[in-house]
């Protein structure tokens, strides 16, 4: 087997491969991209890039990736199919891979709605599936419509899933069929619980997939709050609220409870975990020495 | 049915500045069963008009406004003598004359045949949604169809993921699956709950043991069938 990028030969040796993910800034400003660089670099061993995340209009995926990597560290860009149709999301990867793209993330995306122009008209012309499937095909030197690309793009190509929604199975499901369009690595939802970890270990033991756990500090009691009443699949146990409601020290507290479910991760076998700072990427590095003393 | 509402009615008397004999023509098909644009409403539209100062000299309903007469019948006829001929009068229709405005209730699809038909002006008094059925409790009408070219509802338990999935979603739920309702829906950004489409399919195939049928890979739609100007050919 021949790999593409660093992030898949890691994940494909027997290292705890850890991924970061880097948030584009709000403006033109590449300097909170630098800033995030300079902090993860050294502990992941690539950091993903979202795409509009719930569908506000922020900077682009590719230039973050390209401005990391640039500083060094190995970028997976994230590509949903929010806003794209088959034809943009075709010509994207195209450009990104020419710009030395070599990890792609398949996404189905927010639906607008759920950000700052709702009345934008979403477009979904492929779904995660087919999106996983369009990626193969490219990589395999021909575009949906059937035309040859000479020189076709080099990269990885991975998936979503949320292993905290009910019920799970069309979840896996889903997975299953994502596996077969040509998934090589899964990142998750983002897991508070211990319980979920375990449930996706029974659940998704039978796919040859590795699969990173994604985990993110809880800032504060009420975006812990938030995530429960809004986010979907997001699971809190009693007890970390609790820490987190008693702790005289909440960035203390928050890089802890990461830093415990990292060593659980670990522990059960995953193959890495995917670490989403939201905005503590200076403690990224702490996060997993921290669960190395677990 | 075509689910439609009715325009506000401002906007309806916007359209008619400068007229000044305006006819009103219901639709005896879809929205008279759901009541926003049968009898009752024509003529309580007339009332509401003519409160603001309009001239309301006739109103009718035609049986189904999306088929009213041959065009090459029309085109022997003038306008009076159409509209005498696709709408029952309920009101002043017969002795019309000189109408120089028509605001139509019918759906889009009928406001478009009856412009077709005649070059007297005429207005839309509704909006149309989608196409749709009414809840059997009937607090809802509910889109079913948006007419994609490409039925799938043979895999699918019934249920239409390209309609009732708010990202159509051809393979499956997204993440966004919260507590059984589809995330866009949540209250924080809707005001009502809409049960996730592929959550419910699921439920129903594997009840029905065809869950095998959510594992097929769906390849992408063609969109060829389901863009804007399409025509078929007159099925014969």
């Amino acid at each position: 087997m021949k790999y593409y990028s660093e992030f898949m030969r890691s994940l494909k040796s027997s290292e705890f491969t850890i991924s970061g993910e880097i948030d584009p800034p709000k403006d033109v400003n590449p300097d909170e991209v630098k800033e995030q660089v300079k902090h993860l670099k050294g502990t992941v061993v690539a950091a993903n890039v979202t795409d509009n995340p719930i569908g506000d209009v922020i900077m682009n995926t590719l230039a973050p990736c390209v401005i990391m990597q640039d500083l060094g560290l190995e970028a997976i860009y994230q590509q949903t199919c929010r806003d794209r149709n088959r034809i943009a999301l075709q010509s994207d990867i195209i450009g990104a891979t020419a710009l030395g793209i070599k990890n792609v993330l398949a996404l189905t995306g927010d639906h607008p709605k759920m950000g700052n122009h709702p009345q934008a008209k979403p477009v979904f012309d492929l779904d995660s599936v087919q999106l996983t499937g369009m990626l193969r095909k490219m990589r395999e030197g021909s575009t949906l419509a059937g035309t040859e690309l000479e020189n076709p793009p080099e990269y990885h190509i991975g998936v979503g899933i949320s292993p905290g929604v009910e019920p799970l199975e069309p979840e896996i499901i889903k997975l299953e069929k994502k596996v077969k369009a040509g998934a090589e690595f899964a990142q998750t939802q983002v897991i508070y619980d211990v319980k979920i970890l375990e449930r996706l270990k029974d659940e998704a033991s039978h796919l040859d997939l590795p699969i990173l756990p994604g985990f993110a500090p809880l800032k504060s009691i009420g975006m812990a709050k938030f995530m429960i009443k809004y986010v979907p699949g997001i699971r809190i146990p009693e007890e970390t609220m609790k820490k987190l409601e008693e702790s005289k020290n909440r960035v203390e507290t928050s890089i802890e409870i990461v830093a415990e479910l990292i060593a659980a991760a670990r522990d059960m076998n995953f193959s890495g975990v995917h670490i989403m700072p939201v905005g503590m990427d200076i403690h990224v590095r702490e996060m997993v020495e921290r669960a190395g003393e677990i | 049915m075509i689910i439609t509402r009715q325009k506000n009615l401002e906007e309806i008397i916007g359209m008619l500045q400068g007229s000044e004999k305006v006819a009103i023509i219901g639709c005896g098909g879809c929205v008279t069963f759901y009541k926003t644009g049968g009898r009752k409403q024509t003529i309580e539209m007339a009332e509401k008009l003519r409160e603001k100062g309009i001239d309301v000299v006739a109103t009718g309903i035609s049986a189904r406004q999306c088929y009213l007469i041959e065009e090459k019948e029309a085109e022997a006829l003038d306008d009076s003598e159409i509209i005498k001929k696709v709408a029952r009068s309920i009101e002043g229709l017969e002795e019309a004359e000189g109408i120089d405005a028509v605001v139509s209730l019918a759906c889009g699809v009928g406001v478009q045949n009856l412009a077709n038909l005649i070059d007297t002006p005429v207005y839309p008094a509704q909006n149309t949604l989608f196409m749709g059925r009414r809840r059997v409790e009937g607090d809802f009408d509910i889109e079913q169809c948006i007419g994609c070219g490409d039925c799938v509802l043979g895999y699918t338990a019934g249920i239409c993921p390209v309609t009732r999935c708010a990202k159509s979603l051809m393979n499956g739920p997204c993440g966004g699956v919260f507590n059984g309702n589809c995330e866009v829906s949540q209250s924080r950004v809707s005001e009502y709950d809409v049960p996730c489409a592929w959550i419910h399919i699921y439920e129903k195939l594997k009840a029905n043991g065809k869950l095998d049928n959510m594992r097929r890979i769906f390849p992408e739609k063609d969109f060829i069938r389901a863009t804007h100007m399409r025509k078929v050919e007159v099925a014969k």
